[in-house]
């Protein structure tokens, strides 16, 4: 069976023992310092959006899963990526506006950490906002006036332009809300930029864990072997939407910056959320 | 009701899944039919109750998906399945958690709930559609959504031999998806079993241009040469297959050996041959004891055995199942819970394996007399790679550190507790154990 166990399979091509694994999770780039990063308040309804510079990075992974390889240089032009997943005070303002029974995030009773919506708007206003269909994001994206982030797009401001497993580096570190006992937030979500040494090369907060990121693109297990070199959009026709980052019920592995993973983009789960991103103004 | 077992289609008898041809692939059978009348009785039920009731019901739908879905993430099909069951139970109308439900059912190769599942999948599409949507039209929202149910149920027609139905819906997905590899894959080895070799051809060289560096692909494509005497063709593939399999891949040599004698080059046929023998004979080890296991169940040898060879041929998910039963029948065997964790760790999952290093652990500190340092020390590294992988740094090192007391003279013991060391930024720490690592790496090299 194929898709479901993808990561059962691919992963049968990594270490053998375990001690071998550790050569894998640590990888072999160090940190970069504490990295240089652009931020800037560029649109004018208080979105807070970080610039991510023109130019190539890797994406992807040899030493992975095989739906990562190959590990190759893509070119995005400059754009903007919230600096935080869209929580759901800002959530609640769209949905005020628009809201109907597809735009309405789902209830979740069995998990107080989340609770019903609307209450949660006004009882967790800097909580991400989750359950919401990727058809829900794409509607918030564009009542912003911007977009939901390509994969390539998503993977650059988490990644930054070195291999960085995690958003902050190579090293094992709770800085990330993940199933583990020690990140603070045992089976819980967290407010969006708890993790503040979690931050990106760029910036950008939560990329690791938390709640999986609803990105534009299509999934397709082989689009790296034939995607284009420049601003890549993702196969023109799928089943599932790529989600990204892991979250608060997954692994520290799975929320690596290259781990790969797909949903129905109908599905509205309690371990999923989006940002927003907005393609630079050309010079 | 009926009970469905394991690798059920080894027991049916013309047992026909797909039905009658003559209707489109989501209605040939006369239970989706009923199905679909359930369904629709379903549906003018549940818009009857009041809502305060519904909500309730919705409510622990909500529930059962979420649970099911964390079952997935942590490889526990079995619990997915009672989620995702429960959730239906309430819900029945969901295409989605009825394909994520199929999917569990094939990997635990309840290959007949699977495909009777996957047809619920696609009639629910069919029936929210209104069966009027253009699904070949991407402009409309239904364009592409069924794609990989349809893979999945093409996969599991594959896996039951139905290869005319497994071609059927295999060319559906091509068609909606031509991107889609894994079709093709499935579709072009779905050809060579029925010997029509030049579609299949057409579809593994497909799936190629897709996947560049899939070994089984050059593998199903160097047969179907072979079968069509395109003899340099076929070596190309089998290279490719050996260049890109994992080591001691046995059959590329076999279709070499057989392509080479066709083409009259004796030596390198006899060459490639002795390399597939000697390449099999671990393969006949298997199929020997997986024989003995069939005829005497209770084996534990020839169970351990399974597991071992399984390990070898990094065949992690299928050793999670004889490890599996190998605790069944030996549930006070440490080795067995140890093994178990190692196929864990391999797939990435540590949660279940750090619970199985744990019971290997409790088992083995219950006998001391009978556990020597060494073994324990290497229970206490497993269930510190355990820790390590989801990023509990601390007791990952407490336990390296356990590990070390025991058999101080393991050079990855130090490995392991320096990275971390290092990861903390505790550069002495970390030096001090990457030299005992040296050290002991030195002495064992010498010793080998």
């Amino acid at each position: 069976m194929n898709t479901i166990n993808r990561h059962c399979r691919n992963r049968n091509e990594k270490g053998h023992v375990g001690v071998f694994i550790f050569l894998t999770v640590f990888g072999t780039f160090l940190l970069n310092g504490n990295g240089i990063w652009h931020s800037e308040a560029a649109d004018t309804r208080k979105v807070e959006l970080i610039l991510v510079p023109a130019g190539t990075f890797t994406m992807g992974s040899h030493r992975r899963a095989a739906d990562e390889k190959p590990a190759h240089k893509v070119y995005l032009d400059a754009y903007y990526i919230g600096k935080y997943e869209v929580t759901n005070a800002e959530y609640h303002e769209f949905w005020l506006e628009n809201g109907s029974a597809k735009n309405t995030p789902e209830d979740f009773t069995h998990l107080p950490h989340i609770g019903e919506w609307p209450a949660r708007a006004q009882q967790l206003p800097n909580y991400p906002v989750v359950g919401l269909s990727w058809h829900a994001a794409q509607a918030y994206a564009k009542w912003k006036g911007m977009r939901l982030p390509t994969e390539a797009e998503w993977e650059k401001a988490a990644r930054g332009y070195t291999d960085r497993t995690w958003p902050w580096g190579n090293a094992i570190e709770p800085h990330a809300n993940t199933d583990a006992d020690n990140d603070g937030y045992q089976n819980q979500l967290a407010p969006v930029g708890r993790f503040p040494a979690g931050k990106s090369y760029y910036g950008a907060m939560d990329m690791a864990g938390n709640v999986w990121e609803w990105t534009a693109d299509w999934y397709s297990d082989v689009y790296y072997f034939q995607s284009p070199k420049q601003n890549p959009k993702g196969p023109d026709v799928g089943s599932w939407r790529v989600i990204r980052g892991g979250s608060w019920i997954d692994t520290l592995t799975r929320c690596s910056t290259t781990f790969r993973f797909y949903l129905y983009p109908s599905l509205k789960n309690s371990f999923v959320g989006f940002r927003l991103a907005k393609t630079a103004a050309q010079k | 009701m009926k009970i469905y077992h394991r690798k059920e289609y080894r027991l049916r008898t013309g047992l026909k899944i797909g039905g009658d041809k003559s209707r489109p692939l989501c209605c040939r059978s006369t239970a989706i039919h009923v199905n679909r009348f359930c369904l629709i009785l379903l549906i003018g039920l549940y818009l009857c109750l009041p809502s305060s009731t519904l909500s309730a019901v919705h409510s622990q739908y909500v529930q059962h998906v979420e649970q099911g879905f964390i079952h997935l993430f942590r490889g526990d099909n079995s619990g997915a399945i009672s989620a995702f069951e429960a959730a239906l139970a309430l819900e029945p109308h969901h295409f989605e958690i009825l394909h994520y439900l199929g999917m569990a059912y094939a990997q635990e190769e309840f290959w007949n709930k699977a495909v009777e599942t996957y047809q619920r999948a696609l009639e629910t599409l069919q029936t929210e559609t209104g069966g009027d949507a253009d699904e070949t039209n991407p402009q409309t929202a239904s364009f592409g959504v069924k794609i990989e149910v349809l893979y999945s149920l093409g996969v599991v027609y594959f896996k039951l031999d139905n290869w005319n139905e497994a071609v059927d819906v295999l060319q559906e997905v091509v068609k909606f998806s031509p991107g889609h590899a894994r079709g093709h894959e499935v579709l072009g080895k779905s050809f060579v079993k029925l010997r029509r070799y030049s579609e299949a051809v057409d579809s593994l060289t497909a799936a190629l241009a897709l996947r560049p560096d899939a070994a089984g692909i050059y593998q199903e494509l160097g047969t179907a040469y072979l079968n069509l005497k395109r003899y340099p063709e076929a070596i190309e593939s089998f290279d490719n297959a050996i260049r890109f399999g994992p080591p001691g891949y046995a059959e590329p040599h076999y279709g070499l050996g057989t392509a080479y004698l066709r083409l009259g080059d004796r030596e390198k046929s006899r060459a490639a041959l002795l390399l597939f023998q000697r390449l099999q004979k671990e393969f006949a080890e298997y199929e020997r004891l997986t024989r003995l296991t069939r005829s005497e169940p209770e084996n534990l040898d020839g169970w351990a055995g399974v597991a071992k060879l399984l390990m070898r041929q990094k065949n992690y998910g299928e050793a999670i199942r004889v490890f599996r039963k190998c605790i069944e029948l030996a549930p006070d065997n440490a080795n067995f819970y140890h093994g178990l964790s190692q196929a864990f760790i391999n797939l990435n999952y540590p949660k279940p394996a750090e619970e199985a290093a744990r019971q290997a652990l409790q088992l083995a500190e219950a006998a001391p007399n009978s556990t020597p340092p060494t073994v324990l020390a290497v229970l206490y590294n497993t269930l510190g790679s355990t820790y390590a992988m989801q990023g509990d740094v601390q007791r990952a090192i407490n336990v390296f550190r356990k590990a070390i007391e025991l058999d101080g003279e393991q050079p990855y013991y130090h490995l392991n507790l320096a990275k971390l060391y290092e990861s903390l930024g505790k550069p002495a720490l970390a030096q001090e154990h990457y030299r005992a690592y040296e050290h002991y790496k030195s002495t064992l090299s010498e010793q080998k």
